[in-house]
């Protein structure tokens, strides 16, 4: 297993520096406009990344587990329930998926 | 959220040192929740801090609309503060009237305590709760990024059309270049959305004022 200090270390840096170059340099900065269209689109594009499939692998013996919950959380956020209640009613749709799974 | 991040965390065999010291030094959502996943399967250091590096890009832009937006730019407040910009305290001020850099501080401050804490809460629950109950911590943080997506991608066709492209990508990916396909689909389906969505989907509308703030300043 990589070293854990390390990949803090790393992601703190990596992290830390793009957010303060705008702090201390923002009348400097000119964005092209291409540039800053593609950095709005970075955090779609990485959710959409993040939850496929990674969404699949929430339990790794049960792979249906986490497709349930996406479509659970997809129709409460179209109903346009806040986040907070969706994750919520999310985690406890799921105790109940497994609290059933043993009777199959 | 902070006690889903930590239940991934842990089963990643991260320590719980570990778990609240990442919250506390990266303190960047998603790109905790990817970096422990990746050390659950075991990716490279440089793979991890990269993927990272891209997945945090977006506080560059988002602090750029903050330090626009603040009445009073102050280099001392400025470095102090530029450390706690996440998605929710960004969206919270940009589509605030108040411009004050103490009002974005105080914001920063509680966004980033109820993570570190909910960090904290996580790894030392996460012994008592059973077995069920932390499974189903797990999805909390997905439900959370499907809950952003959907009102995005319900909004506009394209932009739902980009996250299926690039989840489809992903998956294609994987098994040519493994860890770096999260990375490379990432870049790769922005890069295209440059082209293919609409400028008004994200250069306007998600919070006027810092897109404004922005086009007057570049142009």
């Amino acid at each position: 297993m990589v070293d854990v200090n390390l990949v803090i270390l790393g992601c703190a840096l990596v992290t830390f520096i793009p957010r303060l170059i705008p702090a201390v340099s923002v009348d400097k900065l000119n964005l092209n406009y291409k540039f800053e269209k593609f950095l709005n689109l970075i955090p779609y594009t990485a959710l959409a990344a993040l939850i496929c499939p990674g969404v699949l692998t929430v339990d790794t013996n049960l792979w249906y587990i986490g497709l349930i919950g996406a479509v659970v959380a997809g129709s409460l956020a179209w109903k346009k329930v806040p986040l907070g209640a969706i994750v919520i009613l999310t985690v406890v749709v799921l105790i109940c998926v497994y609290s059933i799974v043993p009777f199959f | 959220m902070g006690i889903g991040y930590a239940a991934l965390a842990i089963k990643a065999g991260v320590s719980p040192m570990q778990t609240i010291a990442m919250s506390i030094f990266v303190y960047a959502g998603a790109g905790q929740i990817i970096a422990v996943s990746m050390i659950g399967q075991g990716a490279t250091l440089l793979a991890i801090v990269l993927t990272n590096f891209v997945v945090n890009l977006r506080y560059f832009v988002m602090n750029l609309c903050v330090y626009n937006k603040v009445s009073e730019n102050s280099l001392l407040t400025n470095i102090l503060s530029a450390h706690f910009t996440v998605d929710e305290s960004f969206a919270i001020f940009s589509l605030m009237e108040e411009s004050s850099i103490w009002i974005y501080i105080g914001i920063s401050l509680i966004a980033y305590l109820s993570w570190v804490l909910g960090a904290a809460i996580g790894v030392m629950v996460l012994n008592i709760l059973p077995v069920i109950v932390t499974n189903s911590f797990n999805i909390s943080l997905y439900a959370l990024f499907v809950a952003i997506l959907i009102p995005a991608v319900k909004h506009d066709k394209k932009l739902g059309l980009l996250v299926v492209f690039t989840g489809i990508l992903n998956i294609i990916l994987k098994p040519f270049v493994s860890n770096w396909s999260l990375i490379l689909s990432t870049i790769i389906a922005a890069a295209v959305g440059v082209y293919y969505i609409d400028d008004e989907t994200v250069m306007g509308s998600s919070s006027n004022s810092k897109d404004e703030d922005i086009k007057t300043r570049s142009y």
